[in-house]
């Protein structure tokens, strides 16, 4: 599964911390709601470019810090993650093939998925969110999927990953 | 394979972190490590801040300089009435026997974050461990309670706010001291308070301060000022609303109150302690006087009193 060859992988780990702070990024109020679930798309993107590097010990690794950033359980972040990497990784092959806006229904599914992992622990946890709303990061990560995808492509081959 | 393997490392951290201790100190040295991304996260905000504050012009500092000190006149003027209520006060205090009021002794903390979960009212402050800050410690702002401290991170700590579905406080109607629970809603805006009766006395515009009854806020803070009560809706208990008197999400200074950590019970015993000492200690020339022939009760007394008075508040 790991190749030799590997370079600047400093790149990844950048882009991932990147995420985690666009996580923690104070929004106003009101786009509270909607903030995009910037590691999910991340992670997602670097399992489709590299499977071979961003790997779901990564996701893991990244949902932990995620968790003490927000004061969730250990844990709580770090499984929905892991699954959306899991997910990502056995459908790699055909999304490598799909167009953007392909990928991004299909990212959006695998996303909800996780999103409803990510409720039913909120459920086990005691803080179960009111309403259907814990949903809307969903669509709008889809919706900036795209452009992520476009960002990270860029950083790939400007640094030269692989 | 590997999913397997993680995720259920993930369910088994979960498990240790919300029924165990042992991953408590792992969590604030990580919170460590990761506490400059909040300061990353948040250096936008700060130098928009800090920006705008060079650009302000002279013309809106002068009015702001101009309402400052109004607000210090009204402010001061209201401090000469309280030192004279302070003092009678603890005139009454005194005739009723009864413990003195010990003020709170506060640190300033400054908010550096805020939950990226919408769902949960909480906030990151810049003091943690390292400036005695505890778990459960209250937390105020300039015009009142604004909630507690649920984690303690060497250099920060996270507070959780009334509004927080999980949060309630118990509260006194302060015209009256009618006693009830205020629960938060999820909503920023309000309260809600619990088995209200029906004929109770609560009324729009009440002030509802701390009681102090959960042992874990001190008493007599403001809370939340009644906005609307809903009589006679068929539900068995009244629909009552209140508004957090403290900016929950608008200040950026924050106070933590060390108050006194002993309970009602304890206090009462160490003030009825030290009335008895500084009774005997004025019975004791007396006694003396009366009792100087007798040589061997009068070194008995000094040795009693020391172990009592170092107990004294």
């Amino acid at each position: 599964m790991i190749s030799g060859r590997q370079n600047n992988g400093w790149v990844i780990w950048l882009s991932l911390a990147l995420a985690l702070l666009l996580s923690v990024a104070p929004m106003p109020q009101s786009f509270g709601l909607a903030r995009p679930l910037w590691l999910g798309m991340f992670i997602a993107y670097w399992a489709v470019a590299l499977p071979h590097r961003g790997g779901m010990a990564a996701a893991f690794f990244f949902g932990l810090m995620l968790d003490v950033l927000s004061g969730t359980l250990l844990g709580q972040n770090g499984l929905p993650l892991i699954l959306i990497t899991f997910l990502v990784l056995s459908l790699q092959q055909r999304l490598r093939m799909f167009p953007l806006l392909q990928q991004s229904l299909v990212l959006m599914v695998i996303l909800g998925i996780g999103q409803l992992v990510q409720l039913w622990l909120n459920t086990l946890t005691g803080n179960r969110p009111p309403t259907l709303l814990f949903l809307i990061p969903v669509p709008v990560s889809a919706l900036l999927w795209p452009w992520v995808f476009v960002a990270l492509q860029w950083a790939r081959r400007r640094f030269n990953v692989y | 394979m590997r999913l397997l393997v993680l995720a259920v490392l993930c369910v088994v951290l979960m498990v240790v972190d919300a029924r165990f201790e042992t991953l408590k100190p792992l969590r604030s040295q990580m919170g460590l490590v990761l506490t400059p991304f909040y300061w990353l996260a948040d250096l936008p905000v700060r130098t928009w801040q800090r920006a705008t504050e060079q650009l302000t012009s002279s013309t809106s500092l002068v009015a702001e300089n101009e309402k400052l000190k109004a607000e210090a006149l009204l402010m001061q003027r209201r401090l000469q009435k309280l030192a004279t209520l302070t003092e009678q006060n603890v005139r009454l205090r005194e005739l009723l026997n009864s413990a003195a009021l010990v003020d709170d002794k506060v640190i300033v903390g400054e908010l550096i974050g805020l939950d990226p979960n919408p769902f949960t009212h909480r906030i990151l402050i810049d003091k943690g461990e390292r400036d005695g800050v505890f778990l459960g410690q209250p937390v105020l702002d300039a015009s009142g309670l604004m909630g507690q401290v649920v984690e303690v991170m060497p250099y920060a700590a996270r507070v959780l706010l009334l509004t927080d579905v999980t949060h309630s406080i118990p509260v006194q109607v302060n015209r009256n001291g009618l006693r009830a629970i205020a629960v938060g809603t999820g909503s920023p805006d309000y309260l809600e308070l619990r088995h209200v009766a029906e004929t109770a006395d609560i009324k729009e515009g009440d002030l509802l301060v701390s009681s102090g009854l959960g042992q874990r806020f001190p008493s007599g803070y403001p809370v939340a000022q009644v906005t609307e009560v809903v009589r006679g809706s068929g539900q068995p208990f009244l629909i009552v609303r209140a508004i957090p008197t403290a900016m929950l999400n608008r200040s950026r200074y924050l106070l933590l109150v060390f108050s006194d950590s002993r309970t009602p019970e304890e206090r009462a015993t160490d003030a009825a302690q030290a009335q008895e000492t500084a009774d005997r200690e004025a019975a004791a020339p007396a006694e003396a006087e009366s009792e100087a022939q007798t040589p061997d009760a009068a070194p008995a007394a000094p040795n009693e009193t020391p172990p009592n008075g170092e107990e004294r508040p």
